[in-house]
């Protein structure tokens, strides 16, 4: 499929992929792509290099929406915006909105564990992405939200992320670990059998000081859950949904490729949406093998008159052995994507984006990416 | 003494930027730690699809397995991690399993903030004390930051029980000498920002920890004469070349491994200014990636050039 009939149909567009594969400044390439042929895209980014922020205006903190600056590129006919997700505030808002009163809400706040929680703790990260997601796709204020996605340990994380605090915040653990809470008992002391036992193992293990904080804390959460799993339900259903696109992201060597192959499987496993891979930094020639002497000798001899002896024949064993190298390169890169290709669906596509010799963080090279990915893909089971 | 420090550590942490290279140092330190004949174990983090599979040509469990002489691996999933710690300490199999069975109880332990990373961690700590060198191939920068920094958080959360006792062990376990981090790194602008980024994080969340190497990886060590690059750029802008496409290619080429020369010289020098730490170097190998020769190509070749910076530092 071509990209920009994909950026032009969906509403939500989810990069997914291994860390160091290029994953932000593809979202941004993309979200670029979208603004120039005339749609007003928010791009959501988690953790972009400072010099692609910079440059772009972005500040570090605080969840503000920036409007970027489209005017090196008077072709743009739309917007870009783009936010720069902060863990903390994003938590503070969804305590302030869930709430249900003000003496609720500045309980959450104030509690030490939470304030460990919210920025502290793995995994708070990819939920407060999800959370955010859902804010800004359902303000219908952008056409097209493109969700660059933390760098994910367990390539799974970032997916069941809303479920994972949903799972917490389950009424029968709420339940069973706020019963004594509630009746005012002393951990332990009163409870029978099993969950009796539990408990005062619990209470040793943790300290009673802190099981008598972390029962707060639930028993504070306890009036936000039936929020929160709302909430988690609309994420989910978002994810399925057919206005919604993953994109997988990949660099062209082994364990990228592996993380795209995971991704492949599991989108598919779980019906969402994937067009297909992006393959980034690839290595690419052209010819075939050149003897460098044959085609650069005599330009060669005469530029390097005043230059030391030898100089000019060094310089072009360099540059064959340079060539012999990138042609190796791009070829086993090619042998890593074919192996990919061969276990994707039929109509599935794969864009390839070549490395740039610069490195990317302003506009134009960002619109340079986005117009690589303009070219069209490979489409798998169909002939070039 | 830089490289010593690493290869003689008891426990050495090793993490980076996503794609940098961090499991396959991991093997290689591990290897090199195993020929010298240093009883070795490398683990992995709780990791899905441990990388360390593709490297080692084995899956590691919970349990150590072995791969070769001295050399075992293992993958310190959070589930078994914490059957072991609750083994530890709550007294008796019968209690443990009460507690494991307990529907409600399996999701609060996960929704309990910092115990994850603290039985992670401890399970880390307690292969210090059975094996010589303990390789942990740690996750990508962000995620490292908070595994290390939990038990600092944690013990100011717990002000008593057997948490805050075995954060206290893990916060020594980490300030000792014989303690040491490696940051994998490669010669890109980007990379090299979030190195210097992930150790101002790090050395704030755990002042004690040492950094005594960072390594960067597929390094192209600057060879062209002053001449040849006058040479290269006389060719690329001389119009009589401009409309042969094979002139191009070589061009392109030469510019090509001219680029990656100069990326490393950059790399090496702010890292090394801005970190004020031993940076070593490894060549790219084969076709750049180097995913040609096969990763046990790779990790020998890697293992030998870490011996040679360890040489060339003694004789120093």
């Amino acid at each position: 499929m071509n990209i920009q009939q994909l950026l032009a149909k969906k509403d939500l567009i989810i990069c997914v992929g291994s860390g160091g594969v290029g994953k932000t400044t593809t979202a941004a390439a993309i979200g670029l792509q979208a603004a120039r042929d005339g749609r007003k895209v928010l791009v959501l980014t988690i953790d972009p290099a400072k010099r692609l922020a910079n440059s772009l205006g972005l500040k570090r903190f605080g969840n503000d929406e920036t409007r970027i600056d489209l005017s090196p590129l008077p072709d743009a006919k739309g917007e870009l915006w783009a936010m720069m997700l902060d863990n903390q505030k994003t938590f503070d808002d969804l305590i302030e909105k869930l709430s249900p009163d003000e003496q609720s809400r500045a309980n959450i706040l104030s509690n030490r564990i939470y304030r460990a929680t919210a920025d502290n703790i793995s995994g708070s990260q990819d939920y407060m992405a999800t959370e955010k997601l859902y804010d800004v796709v359902n303000s219908e204020r952008y056409d097209l939200v493109v969700l660059d996605t933390p760098p994910v340990k367990n390539a799974l994380d970032f997916l069941e992320a809303p479920g994972r605090l949903a799972r917490f915040l389950d009424k029968r653990v709420m339940k069973w670990f706020l019963q004594p809470y509630d009746e005012g008992r002393v951990f332990g002391k009163l409870l029978m059998g099993t969950s009796a036992v539990v408990f005062r193992l619990l209470g040793y293990i943790f300290g009673r000081e802190f099981l008598a904080e972390l029962a707060e804390y639930f028993h504070h959460f306890r009036d936000l859950y039936e929020g929160f799993a709302a909430r988690h339900q609309a994420v989910v259903d978002l994810f399925g949904d057919g206005r919604t696109a993953f994109l997988i992201v990949s660099a062209p060597n082994g364990p990228s490729l592996e993380v795209a192959e995971f991704f492949l499987a599991e989108l598919g496993r779980r019906g969402m949406h994937n067009p297909g891979l992006i393959v980034n930094q690839r290595h690419v020639t052209e010819s075939g093998p050149l003897k460098a002497k044959a085609v650069l000798g005599a330009r060669s001899a005469a530029l390097s008159e005043d230059l030391p002896p030898h100089t000019g024949g060094q310089l072009l064993a360099r540059l064959g052995a340079a060539h012999r190298r990138l042609r190796e390169l791009s070829a086993v890169e090619d042998g890593l994507v074919a192996g990919v290709v061969r276990g994707m669906a039929r109509g599935q596509s794969v864009w390839s984006v070549p490395r740039l010799e610069e490195d990317v963080h302003d506009l134009p090279s960002l619109g340079r990416i986005g117009e690589h990915l303009c070219t069209p893909p490979e489409v798998v089971g169909s002939r070039p | 003494m830089n490289v010593q420090e690493v290869l003689q550590s008891r426990l050495l942490l090793v993490t980076g930027k996503g794609g940098t290279g961090k499991t396959t140092l991991s093997a290689t330190v591990g290897r090199l730690s195993a020929q010298r004949g240093r009883r070795t174990v490398i683990c992995e983090v709780d990791t899905f699809r441990p990388a360390l599979t593709a490297v080692v040509g084995k899956k590691p469990g919970y349990a150590p397995t072995t791969v070769g002489p001295n050399l075992d691996i293992c993958n310190v999933t959070w589930r078994e991690a914490l059957v072991e710690w609750l083994g530890d300490t709550v007294p008796g199999k019968r209690i443990v399993k009460a507690i494991l069975d307990n529907r409600v109880v399996q999701p609060f332990l996960e929704a309990t903030p910092g115990l994850r990373e603290t039985v992670i961690l401890s399970r880390i700590v307690k292969l210090c004390d059975q094996y010589e060198q303990v390789v942990v191939d740690m996750p990508a920068s962000g995620h490292a930051v908070s595994l290390l920094g939990v038990p600092g958080v944690a013990m100011n959360l717990m002000r008593a029980g057997p948490i805050r006792e075995r954060a206290l062990q893990i916060k020594a376990r980490l300030a000792r000498r014989d303690t040491a981090l490696v940051i994998v790194a490669l010669p890109e602008e980007m990379v090299v920002n979030e190195t210097v980024e992930l150790w101002e994080r790090l050395h704030k969340e755990v002042p004690s920890l040492r950094l005594p190497m960072v390594a960067l990886n597929r390094s192209a060590v600057p060879s062209l004469s002053e001449g040849e690059r006058a040479l290269l750029d006389r060719l690329e802008s001389d119009p009589e070349l401009t409309e042969d496409p094979l002139a191009h290619e070589l061009l392109v080429a030469g510019r090509w491994e001219a680029g990656l020369e100069q990326a490393t010289a950059e790399a090496l020098k702010r890292l090394r200014s801005e970190l004020d730490v031993n940076v070593v170097h490894f060549s790219r190998l084969g076709a750049l990636g180097g995913y040609d020769g096969g990763p046990e190509r790779i990790v020998q070749q890697l293992a030998a050039a870490l011996a040679r910076q360890e040489l060339a530092e003694q004789q120093a």
